[in-house]
């Protein structure tokens, strides 16, 4: 398989992998909050900072690279399976460190992106990984942002030690259910995927009981006005703050998670005989810093642990799925959603629309569009599970499974819910405002901050940045509405949709516009026949 | 009649002018307050020129802090770095209202001295962060790095510190090509501001060959997908005008 290495330049492999990682979504360099270090490079700013954006609009943050393209996986919808014949190329860790730095000294990157084909095995593979990132960290003196793929299947240990080095991590589970699966994905088991995850979960929550704090991960701090967010009313929260605790003080824990999957995780974790000393000093499972029963001898941790200024995946984890590919409802798509957030306590969900790249029965057909405009609905929705205290089945239910394409999520609720508006500015709480269409996080506490001192107008709200094209329907200053509007479902959702249409076209159509021609767009066509031109001398034509 | 207190565009003359302008006693509807260089002059108009006093320009920002707040003494900082030439006036009306209402000032949006502050000091920050994200730095030959921004508002001293966190045993220098003034920072030390002479200019001015240079342009071009081309929302999220000094885009 390696034939070719030999004679690719680094230009070529860089290109290679990099056309090879483009399909991963997640490019987000957010959650971690670091401060320099002098003789070190790099720090990580907890917003997260985009350096360019890609032709199709994407933000690059992290250099997205794989370390290899050889893959013994065969996953349909991928362009690196294993029957495609495709340019392979494997980076060594030298030349991933090399360019990271040198790309990151001039301001052109966050950091690195790692992830990989499985090479050979996914132990090796994640071995590869880990000794990567860990010459970045130590060598390199590497202090920037760091995201690495957990690749499902690797061993427990190594898992970890690679958390110990990154800011986040992330196991793609790319289809909701477990059929679509085992239909496009043979070789990807669906234990193999939570295993992982469950197993990151596990060793943030012990770090942050270690240091004293809550188990899940902070949230936007704005959640906490919000009595009923998804982090507030999370039916997995007994269970998800047991099992950690557990998990410390036993040698190993056999408990079974709400879907009746096996939970093993936490057995290699946290347990309690020694485990074996890597060859040249690494950190032997780095699980000692937590675990509170064999306190490892100071000399075997190496100091970027010590130093209290690094910790587990302290941006937490992601994941993605793919859309347009299964056949799966939005509804579907988004219970699950709300479920990793609840239940494996993830940072973010990423949507890709899919992007057919092989030619496969069980795919949709390769010219087909990807779904943008549904992959946009979807990032909307999920942004209201997540600041604006919405839960999914607000949004969709069995009898609706899928968004309005038409409307946004937020108008397409609150049209739905007329009765409980308008709402008026002066006096609504947080939590009701931030559920009128076209106020969000900031200028809803724009509001909250000024009208302690004082009345507020429209003008005023138009200042804070509160969209009034579509608020004007659902609010009211001083008991007055902007404009003598009737509140009915009908009238309004006319008058939204008609806004939202070109926007709408936008997005599903990003690259194709030209000028309306009534004789392609309507079919005028067809020879036009002596007996035609008499009727339009006549004039019946 | 109108005084209009003028003084060079520099935070220490700014807040020397807000403390002539105020201790003049002329009345806060009598007096205006700009930054040189002037327009056309007006009528019915006396100037007076104010120039920078480090003692009185101390004792303004020590007396924001103190009956307002350090977030105020920021945002105070922050409007004064925009380039609109009205700038020094809406600072002296927000200080007016500050050193009556107190803290809760910057509470008062609706009121439309603070929300002009605010909007001016919105839109520095906001163009500070572009910086922060679209700065390219060349590698010399001795790998000193030098990166060149246009920026509308005077940013590099708000972009200084990030980049001194950030880059700390690194020697760089970003040069501000408009107002010809850089900030250098060598390894291990602190950074300081300081104005580049023409020949100066020159010599940093010259394209390094570089061959990350073309490594970087190669992957920003594999990295966009084809089928999702969409160059209006590139152009949304990065606008043309931040692309003159960008690498890919050269």
């Amino acid at each position: 398989m390696n034939t070719a290495t030999g004679t690719l330049s680094l230009q070529d492999k860089l290109n290679i992998l990099a056309d090879a990682a483009k399909y991963d979504v997640a490019c987000t360099s957010s959650g971690s909050s670091r401060r320099g270090k002098k003789g070190h490079l790099g720090n990580a700013v907890s917003a997260g900072i985009c350096h360019s954006f890609s032709s199709d609009g994407r933000c690059i943050s992290l250099l997205k690279i794989l370390l290899s393209n050889e893959c013994i996986f065969n996953c349909r919808y991928c362009i690196n399976r294993s029957d495609n014949d495709r340019p392979r190329a494997t980076f060594t860790p030298e030349e991933i460190c090399t360019l990271v730095v040198e790309f990151y000294r001039r301001n052109y990157i966050e950091g690195l992106f790692l992830s990989s084909g499985v090479v050979k095995s996914p132990a090796h593979t994640m071995e590869l990984m880990y000794q990567t990132i860990y010459l970045l960290r130590t060598r390199y003196r590497f202090n920037g942002y760091i995201h690495a793929k957990a690749i499902p299947g690797a061993p427990e240990e190594l898992i970890f030690r690679t958390g110990c080095l990154v800011d986040r991590m992330s196991v793609n589970i790319e289809l909701p259910t477990k059929e679509a699966l085992h239909r496009l994905a043979p070789h990807k088991n669906p234990e193999n995927l939570v295993r992982p995850m469950r197993q990151i979960q596990q060793g943030i929550a012990g770090q942050r009981l270690a240091l004293g704090k809550d188990t899940r991960m902070e949230r936007s701090r704005n959640n906490r006005y919000l009595e009923h967010s998804i982090f507030q009313e999370n039916p997995y929260r007994v269970l998800s703050e047991k099992q950690p605790t557990t998990a410390l003080f036993t040698k190993s824990s056999l408990s079974v998670g709400p879907e009746g999957m096996p939970d093993a995780a936490a057995s290699g974790l946290f347990a309690t005989s020694p485990p074996p000393v890597s060859p040249e000093g690494m950190p032997d499972t780095a699980a000692s810093g937590f675990s509170v029963q064999t306190p490892r001898p100071a000399r075997r941790i190496p100091d970027f642990l010590l130093d209290g200024s690094s910790s587990f995946v302290p941006a937490g984890q992601s994941t993605q799925m793919i859309i347009g590919a299964s056949g799966e409802t939005d509804l579907e798509l988004l219970s699950v959603t709300q479920r990793l957030y609840q239940q494996y306590d993830l940072k973010r969900v990423f949507f890709s629309a899919y992007v057919p790249l092989n030619e496969d029965a069980a795919l949709p057909a390769l010219h087909t569009a990807p779904p943008l405009l549904r992959e946009h609905r979807l990032y909307q929705a999920d942004w209201l599970l997540r600041y604006y205290g919405f839960h999914a089945d607000e949004l969709l239910s069995k009898d609706r499974p899928n968004f309005n394409i038409l409307i946004d999520p937020k108008c397409d609720w609150a049209l739905r819910h007329l009765e409980q508006f308008p709402v008026e500015i002066q006096t609504a709480s947080y939590a009701s405002l931030l559920r009128v269409p076209g106020i969000g996080v900031k200028s809803a506490r724009r509001i909250m901050q000024a009208r302690r001192h004082g009345s507020l107008s429209f003008t005023d709200l138009k200042k804070m940045r509160v969209v009034l094209k579509r608020a004007q329907y659902f609010i009211t200053c001083g008991g007055k509405m902007l404009y003598h509007i009737p509140i009915e479902e009908d009238f309004i959702t006319r008058r939204l949709t008609g806004e939202q249409a070109a926007g709408n076209w936008e997005i599903s159509h990003p690259q194709t516009y030209r000028q309306l021609s009534l004789f392609d767009d309507f079919h005028i066509d067809g020879d036009v026949t002596v007996e035609d031109s008499a009727k339009t001398i006549s004039g019946q034509l | 009649m109108i005084t209009v207190f003028t003084c060079a565009d520099q935070f220490d003359d700014m807040m020397t002018c807000v403390y002539d302008a105020w201790a003049s006693r002329l009345g806060h509807a009598n007096v205006r307050l700009l930054t040189e260089p002037l327009g056309t002059p007006e009528l019915f108009c006396t100037y007076r020129h104010v120039d920078a006093q480090p003692e009185k320009a101390a004792s303004v920002v020590r007396t924001i802090r103190q009956k307002i707040s350090s977030r105020a003494v920021q945002m105070v900082y922050r409007t004064a770095m925009a380039e609109q030439e009205e700038k020094l006036d809406v600072i002296y009306r927000f200080l007016i209202l500050g050193f009556h209402l107190g803290t809760s000032v910057t509470d008062y949006l609706q009121h439309p001295s603070v929300m002009r502050l605010l909007e001016l000091e919105r839109t520095v920050a906001n163009e500070a962060h572009y910086f922060k994200e679209f700065l390219r730095f060349s590698s010399l030959e001795n790998r000193v790095l030098v990166g060149h921004i246009e920026p509308k508002s005077n940013v590099l001293t708000l972009l200084a510190p990030h980049f001194a966190d950030r880059l700390p045993s690194e020697n760089w220098m970003i040069i501000d090509d408009r107002r010809r003034l850089a900030v250098v920072h060598p390894a291990d030390r602190d950074y300081y501001l300081t104005p580049l002479s023409p020949e100066e200019f020159q010599t940093l001015s010259r394209e390094p060959d570089d061959t990350f240079v073309h490594l970087w342009k190669g992957f920003f071009h594999h990295i966009g997908i084809c089928q999702r081309r969409n160059s209006r929302c590139q152009r949304t999220m990065l606008p043309l005008w931040y692309r003159k000094n960008m690498t890919e885009f050269r």
